[in-house]
């Protein structure tokens, strides 16, 4: 009995009705290209200290307003699947280095831009990428030359501050020297501590009301909660803290009280009582002040801790807990017992505050160090206090990159221009057609001081041909100027902007990749998506090289 | 080469960008600022604003209005943020934060549609308002809190002021002292939650009263309450938070018993530890018995015959604020009734007002709080004053706090506007323009003050023009008289700290919305909700 055996000609005939495939340099390259370039448009115009703000609204629609590439990104859902290998692309950029995610993207997309000209003038893609390679592994080379300062002492704060503004600068231009002081002093100080440095240990806390000038700094810990109990205030305390709910023990397993006769009853609930009071009375006489729980606080406990004295507090996220166990050298406790000297820990000042309408309780060491800082920011709308916060993290993932590796390079755009000039001249000296690639990669450099000037408002190519002029000098740290009325250059190294070296060395290798890989694809296999739960979207990075 | 449409973003995705978009934006906010600008100043009308359940409220605060509105549009919320951050960092002056907001937005709105940089506009409005900022600092005056008198002469001015654009205006002289009268009262962190207000409709506002103590509605009582004494002078006063009736002592206790006397004892046994609970009451002298959880008919009638009053179901914040009036605390349990947990006042008695009967605690020892008994009409009407009165309580914790006041009518701001426009002529380049834009925006307060109060504004304007450029600082409108006047002197006065956070605010707003070139709206999720696309965009950003 012969089956019908299908003939197998055409691709689409072997796959599931309703797949979608696209092949060739037509149907797969250049749309490719034009979905990234689309993309690094979005996020172009916010690249740069005059970058501007993009209201993002997400699926649940909450409203973000920011320029922080990383969080556009996230929350704008990119489905195109070529696309989407920049927007990984970024994200790597956000977990090795947490600063310096445009650059990726405006740069990725600007190298695949020129090498849809290369592809369309008849360079192979194959040779396109391998020239990218070259110039990215020459770039790479080349940027250790580039250092301009290394930043020595990490406890300096004047000098961590100046480290750090660069970073602000480009989220929130016009409060990047308040900024800057502000994390650089959250930052040295949780630094001397110990050789590591941890980013969690620096607490932001938003309060609605004044401005953002108003922000200020907290050496310990600050809580949007109210304490539980009468006692609002202690200063010199030894604090105690319980993981478990301050109450009577439930058993987990379900069970009744037998109670047998009159006796019993009448000192049921006195013994109950008796066994709270003498707990309390326990802690306390171990010379403890406050108390903090991770769960419940009973009515019967908070009445004995008001009898004895002493402030009690809740806490809700175990998070929270952990980090405050940090901050005051404590451990937490499992059950409720009175806790060994070692297990107590040591606040200096503990109270409550209203912060506009807002009641805080702050955990405040006197000392000038201390192991968690919490930055308290004030703002006047919610989206400003966001933005700030991504401002601060930025800040404080520069300040960590910069505990692992001390060099900066002169930003600006001084760096890329340096970068581009330099490849040009490799480039000219390449045989093969690797060369046009490699020149290719330089004007790609350019995109960075170009948007820096296209953002502030200036003719872009007025600046670039006077930063060439500069360069070729050999004033190595010449950057876009835009606070220049109109085009102007100054040395960035002098006004103080300078980049992490790290952020440049894995922007450009994540960017070149990324456009690399994207360039690779020939072929697009869209399976049909399913209909019943959630299909995860079409695996596309079945990229086969050619 | 562009065969199907590429797909860069989920489907159902809207995004606009480019200077459109600012300039609608500019234009959503205008449309808030034209929603509250009626509403600004002692001739200000009301707002009635029905919500989806149907509920009326009648009112003439920015913030409330805004809040009620319920606006969805992104880049007008901001507007509805700031009066909300207003209303949190000062409590009054809503209303004229959203005005400058508009009016500086409105100022910038032609520089964009020509073609300035909005950053460029950006950081000439945040240089403009740092030194608005300044200004108000150096010409705030600064009032003597050593001087008790002079202290509490001030702070009456702020909150007549603040007073005056409110519903109740008229007896703004009667509830202005009230106000000061009552924060007076506080400790020194003026905690506001240790100023009740209760409101009682029936009667007029003038019969309001201010109590140095505490009231509360009288509970719910169970039969033998009549009998209770209603009136006592020096009571100790038992504040407790122990349920006094019959009830199982613990839930899913159980008792088994096996012979019929065992059961009688187990009846006696419940019995007797309800009793012993009330003697050890008895015991301790308390004369007033209140308690966060019910008073049964037994306990009641106990109380009763031994001549002590007792109220059960009190709300917890009253039975805190009987606690801070009249010292002791909160007993869980009644094993420890000393005289240090017991509190004292000079007078308790049970009055009625209106339809209602009134637990008073005055004369208190301790009197770190009090409590204000609103009477008034209508039931929107009593709201609305509750909403005034927490407006000036607010201005007069502030004024307590920062003792500097400028001269209000639109006074200040024109001085501001003076200030900036002559700073704007020191300053080459676009910025001079921008920061002169700023200046001009800063009328916009006097102008709605006048036009609000249906005079001529430009006339007006020019006036206070003239005699501010003469060096006349404090010249704000003049309401009653239809002019100008000397702000200072006619005793409009402003907390300096309500301004410098209304500019700040105003400007960090202002700076946001036009900082935004792009919205981009994700579809909403659908009833998955929460979960992003897998493997990416779930959690919050960095």
């Amino acid at each position: 009995m012969a089956m019908h055996v299908p003939r197998a000609p055409g691709f689409a005939s072997m796959l599931k009705e309703g797949a979608k495939h696209f092949s060739g340099l037509d149907e797969a390259v250049y749309r490719n290209i034009e979905a990234c370039k689309e993309l690094a448009k979005t996020t172009r115009s916010a690249f740069g200290p005059h970058g501007q703000n993009k209201m993002v609204i997400n699926h649940i629609e909450k409203l973000f307003v920011t320029n922080d590439a990383a969080t556009i990104l996230s929350e704008l859902e990119v489905q195109h699947p070529a696309a989407k290998m920049l927007v990984l692309a970024t994200h790597q950029q956000e977990l090795e280095v947490g600063d310096g995610t445009n650059f990726v993207l405006v740069f990725a997309g600007a190298l695949l831009e020129h090498a849809e000209m290369l592809l369309r003038m008849g360079l192979s893609v194959t040779e396109v990428t391998e020239g990218y390679e070259l110039a990215m592994k020459k770039a790479l080379e080349i940027l250790p030359d580039l250092v301009c300062e290394n930043q020595k002492d990490l406890r300096e704060r004047t000098a961590v501050a100046r480290a750090l503004k660069t970073s602000v600068m480009s989220k929130q231009y016009g409060n990047e020297d308040f900024l800057a002081k502000l994390i650089a002093d959250a930052c040295v100080s949780i630094m001397s501590q110990k050789s590591s440095f941890n980013v969690d240990n620096i607490r932001v806390s938003k309060i609605l009301g004044a401005g953002v000038l108003q922000s200020s700094l907290v050496q310990g810990m600050v809580f949007r909660r109210a304490v539980e109990g009468e006692v609002t205030k202690m200063s010199k305390c030894k604090i105690a803290v319980y993981s478990c709910p301050l109450d009577i023990m439930q058993t987990e397993t379900k069970g009744t009280v037998l109670i047998k006769n009159a006796e019993e009853l009448m000192n049921f609930s006195q013994g109950e009582e008796n066994l709270v009071e003498e707990q309390i009375k326990s802690i306390s006489d171990t010379g403890c002040t406050v108390i903090v729980s991770g769960g419940k606080v009973g009515e019967m406990a908070v009445h004995f801790c008001n009898k004895y004295g002493i402030l009690i507090l809740r806490l809700m996220s175990k998070w929270d807990l952990r980090r405050l166990c940090k901050a005051v050298g404590a451990t937490p406790l499992p059950r409720v017992t009175p806790p060994t000297p070692e297990e107590a820990g040591y606040c200096d000042n503990v109270y409550i505050d209203e912060v506009g309408d807002t009641p805080v309780i702050v955990f405040k060491q006197d000392k000038e160090e201390s192991s968690i800082t919490t930055i308290m920011i004030r703002g006047s709308t919610d989206n400003i206090m966001d933005d700030m916060e991504r401002a601060i993290n930025d800040g404080v993932n520069t300040f960590k990159a910069l505990t692992r590796d001390v060099r900066m390079v002169p930003g600006a755009g001084a760096t890329e221009i340096e970068l581009a000039k330099q490849i040009t001249t490799i480039g000219e000296s390449t045989p093969g057609l690797e060369q046009y690639a490699i020149k290719k990669f330089a004007e790609a450099l350019e995109v960075v001081p170009r948007t820096i000037a296209e953002n502030a408002g200036v003719k872009a190519t007025e600046v670039l041909s006077l930063l060439y002029a500069a360069h070729q000098e050999g004033k190595k740290t010449v950057g876009v100027d835009i606070e220049a009325a109109g085009a102007g250059v100054r040395d960035a190294q002098e006004a103080g902007i300078l980049d992490l070296y790290l952020a440049k060395f894995w922007g450009i290798k994540f960017a070149t990749t990324a456009a690399c890989t994207v360039l690779k694809v020939d072929q697009i296999i869209m399976a049909k998506m399913a209909g019943g739960p959630k299909g995860k979207a079409p695996g596309p990075q079945d990229d086969d090289d050619d | 080469m562009m065969q199907p449409q590429i797909i860069l973003l989920k489907e159902g995705t809207d995004s606009s960008q480019g200077v459109p978009q600012i300039v609608s934006n500019i234009n959503a906010c205008g449309a808030i600022a034209d929603a509250v600008r009626t509403t600004l100043g002692p001739r200000g009308m009301d707002k009635l604003i029905v919500d989806n359940s149907g509920k009326a409220t009648i009112s003439n605060d920015g913030a409330t209005i805004l809040k009620t509105l319920d606006i969805v549009h992104p880049a007008a919320r901001t507007l509805v943020d700031i009066a909300k951050s207003q209303d949190a960092e000062v409590g009054d002056g809503t209303t004229s934060v959203v005005l400058l907001a508009g009016e500086f937005l409105k100022q910038a709105k032609p520089y964009i549609e020509e073609g300035v940089h909005p950053q460029v506009v950006i950081r000439a409005f945040r240089r403009a308002a740092a030194l608005a900022v300044d200004k108000v600092k150096e010409l705030a005056v600064q009032i003597k809190k050593s001087d008790p008198e002079e202290q509490k002469s001030m702070l009456l001015k702020c909150a007549s002021t603040s007073l005056s654009s409110k519903l109740v205006a008229h007896q703004k002289e009667f509830f202005s002292k009230m106000v000061v009268d009552a924060v007076l009262m506080l400790d020194e962190l003026l905690p506001l939650n240790m100023i009740g207000i209760k409101k009682i409709t029936g009667g007029a506002l003038e019969d309001s009263r201010l109590v140095d103590g505490v009231a509360f509605k009288k509970t719910f009582s169970y039969a033998g309450f009549e009998m209770q004494p209603k009136s006592y002078s020096d009571p100790k006063i038992a504040l407790l938070n122990v349920e006094l009736e019959l009830k199982a002592e613990k839930e899913n206790a159980e008792i088994r018993i096996d012979n019929v006397t065992e059961y009688q004892k187990i009846v006696d046994a419940e019995w007797k530890i309800l009793y012993d609970k009330l003697e050890k009451i008895h015991l301790s002298g308390a004369k007033v018995v209140l308690s966060k959880l019910p008073i049964g008919d037994v306990a009641t009638q106990y109380f009763a015959d031994r001549d002590m009053f007792c109220a059960g179901r009190v709300v917890e914040e009253d039975l805190r604020r009987t606690m801070k009036a009249c010292g002791g605390s909160i007993q869980t349990s009644v094993g420890n009734l000393k005289n240090n947990v017991l509190g004292t006042c000079q007078k308790f008695e049970e009055i009625q007002v209106g339809g209602d009967r009134y637990n008073l605690f005055t004369g208190c020892p301790q009197a770190k709080t009090c409590t204000l008994l609103l009477r008034g009409g209508a039931e929107q009407f009593i709201e609305e004053t509750e909403r005034s009165l927490h407006d000036a309580i607010m201005i007069v914790r502030r004024a307590m706090k920062n003792d500097a006041v400028v001269a209000g009518g639109g006074a200040i701001e024109m001085e501001l506007s003076k200030y900036l426009r002559d700073c704007s002529r020191t300053i080459a380049g676009k910025e001079q323009l921008l920061m002169g834009a700023m200046a001009k925006a800063f009328e916009v307060i006097p102008r709605q003050l006048c036009e609000n109060a249906g005079f001529d504004a430009t006339n007006i304007l020019n006036k206070l023009r003239q005699s501010h450029a003469q060096g006349g600082r404090w010249f704000g409108v003049d309401i009653l008289n239809e002019d100008i006047a000397d702000n200072y002197e006619a005793f409009v006065w402003e907390p300096s700290v309500v301004k410098i956070n209304a500019i700040t605010a105003a400007a960090e707003a202002t700076c946001l919305i036009l900082s935004v070139d792009e919205t981009i709206r994700n579809p909403k999720s659908s009833q998955e909700g929460g979960g992003g696309p897998p493997g990416r965009g779930r959690g919050r950003p960095m």
